[in-house]
């Protein structure tokens, strides 16, 4: 599926913008949620289009943007975004003030706003992009899924440039309802060492990372994405055959993955399976870790492909990011996101040092 | 009237979001639509929806939408008539 990073945005927990020094002040939160870090958007939208628009859809646009800023592109040809849960807050305002007004009236602007496409939609119109555009909303594989839409229509038109990005946001709801399960730890005095206890539940995160990808090799691509696959609710087993196959299609052998990027996520449930999994399959591969940095969402693969991408354009793994080291120079990555033990992806990275 | 012009310009700031602006920035006469404030189609649901959550006035015929619209002051007018019909 060989697919060409020419431009990435991310706006996450960390300072993942208007930075050289890739995560060198990362940022430790108290407590179990995690905030965005975000910009200066009247930089990015214009004044009288900003004022209709949530989080979530100025964070996936700003991203998106500052993707295509990235990329020198100044209209893509497809725009695909991966969203888990999609516009929240302004489905809990129109929700809530529909409860206010007894179902007599309904406020347009957060009903229309509230739907997970959105967020393309808002980019399209900026950007007068008339062109393929498609939001995939699958839980934990929404951005995998617009991943393999992307690779799909480069392969079929290679010079094309597509805007392909993963969003999600926490709001004052969402976090509310999802402290009713015990998915979440009570609380953690600093995030950035999420993985030094041993204990159920995770951190809550949120982030917006986009992509611009063609399927042609430039100067100045960022990495190459090489494969992608899911797997849902594996077993042990049905795991592990799943990676091997992925990597035998691949044509890649794991002692050639330089680094693992594992999405644990800190919750001791499921992380022992994720842990005995990476370091028995990949026994000479170095280890890294990102949940720590942006928190648990449907979309943190899309924060772990920007991660991955940024570390091997800086041929640099930061130390926050590091778990085991081997001191092995960052050819090819493979990004591993496991989530909730149940929806699993592998996303495989090589650099694009080599001359073309 | 008066105090409902300025209630008025308060709601509109809020329910549209124009933080750009400051209630007493729009003029009672100033057009709303296209030129002046520059509303479009959205902001003209709101403002809809404004008068029926705020003052529980219905707009029965559509057609007058751009006449009740005009401005601040051709809103307020309309509420008046209405509350005191």
């Amino acid at each position: 599926m060989a697919v060409y990073i020419k431009g990435m945005g991310a706006i996450s927990p960390q300072k993942t913008w208007d930075d050289e020094t890739l995560l060198s002040q990362a940022v430790g939160y108290r407590g179990n949620r995690l905030t965005c870090i975000e910009p200066d958007y009247n930089q990015w939208i214009d004044a009288r289009t900003i004022r209709r628009m949530s989080r979530i859809i100025k964070m996936g646009v700003t991203a998106a943007f500052m993707a295509l800023k990235e990329a020198g592109v100044e209209r893509p040809d497809g725009i695909i975004t991966g969203t888990g849960l999609g516009c929240l807050e302004d489905t809990g305002i129109f929700l809530m003030k529909m409860t206010e007004s007894s179902e007599m009236a309904l406020n347009p602007t957060p009903f229309i706003q509230s739907t997970h496409n959105t967020i393309g939609s808002q980019m399209a119109l900026l950007l007068q992009c008339q062109q393929y555009n498609q939001t995939y909303a699958h839980e934990s594989f929404s951005f995998e899924s617009a991943l393999l839409d992307a690779s799909l229509q480069l392969e079929d038109y290679p010079d094309q440039n597509i805007v392909v990005g993963g969003v999600d946001e926490i709001t004052e709801i969402s976090h509310t309802v999802y402290r009713r399960f015990p998915v979440f730890r009570r609380e953690v005095n600093n995030t950035l060492t999420l993985f030094e206890s041993d204990e159920p539940g995770t951190i809550h995160g949120e982030g917006a990372a986009f992509f611009v990808l063609s399927g042609k090799r430039g100067e100045h691509d960022l990495a190459r994405i090489e494969a992608l696959t899911t797997l849902y609710k594996p077993d042990g087993h049905q795991l592990k055959t799943g990676i091997k196959k992925f990597l035998d299609d691949a044509g890649i052998s794991p002692d050639a993955i330089d680094l693992v990027l594992v999405g644990k996520s800190g919750d001791a449930t499921h992380d022992q399976e994720t842990e005995n999994t990476t370091t028995s399959f990949f026994p000479s591969s170095s280890i890294g870790l990102f949940k720590h940095l942006c928190g648990e969402y449907p979309t943190a693969s899309a924060f772990g492909l920007w991660l991955a991408a940024r570390m091997l354009q800086a041929h640099h793994t930061p130390d926050v990011v590091v778990y085991r080291d081997t001191g092995r120079a960052l050819n090819n990555v493979l990004l591993y996101n496991p989530y909730f033990g149940t929806h699993h992806s592998l996303i495989l990275l090589k650099s694009c040092r080599d001359t073309l | 009237m008066e105090k409902l012009i300025a209630d008025l310009k308060k709601q509109i700031v809020e329910a549209l979001n124009l933080k750009h602006l400051k209630p007493e920035d729009i003029g009672d006469d100033e057009p709303l639509f296209v030129e002046g404030l520059g509303l479009d189609s959205i902001d003209a649901l709101e403002l809809i929806v404004l008068l029926q959550q705020q003052y529980n006035i219905k707009i029965s015929n559509p057609q007058e939408g751009p006449k009740i619209f005009k401005s601040v002051k051709t809103i307020a007018a309309y509420i008046t008539a209405h509350q005191t019909a």
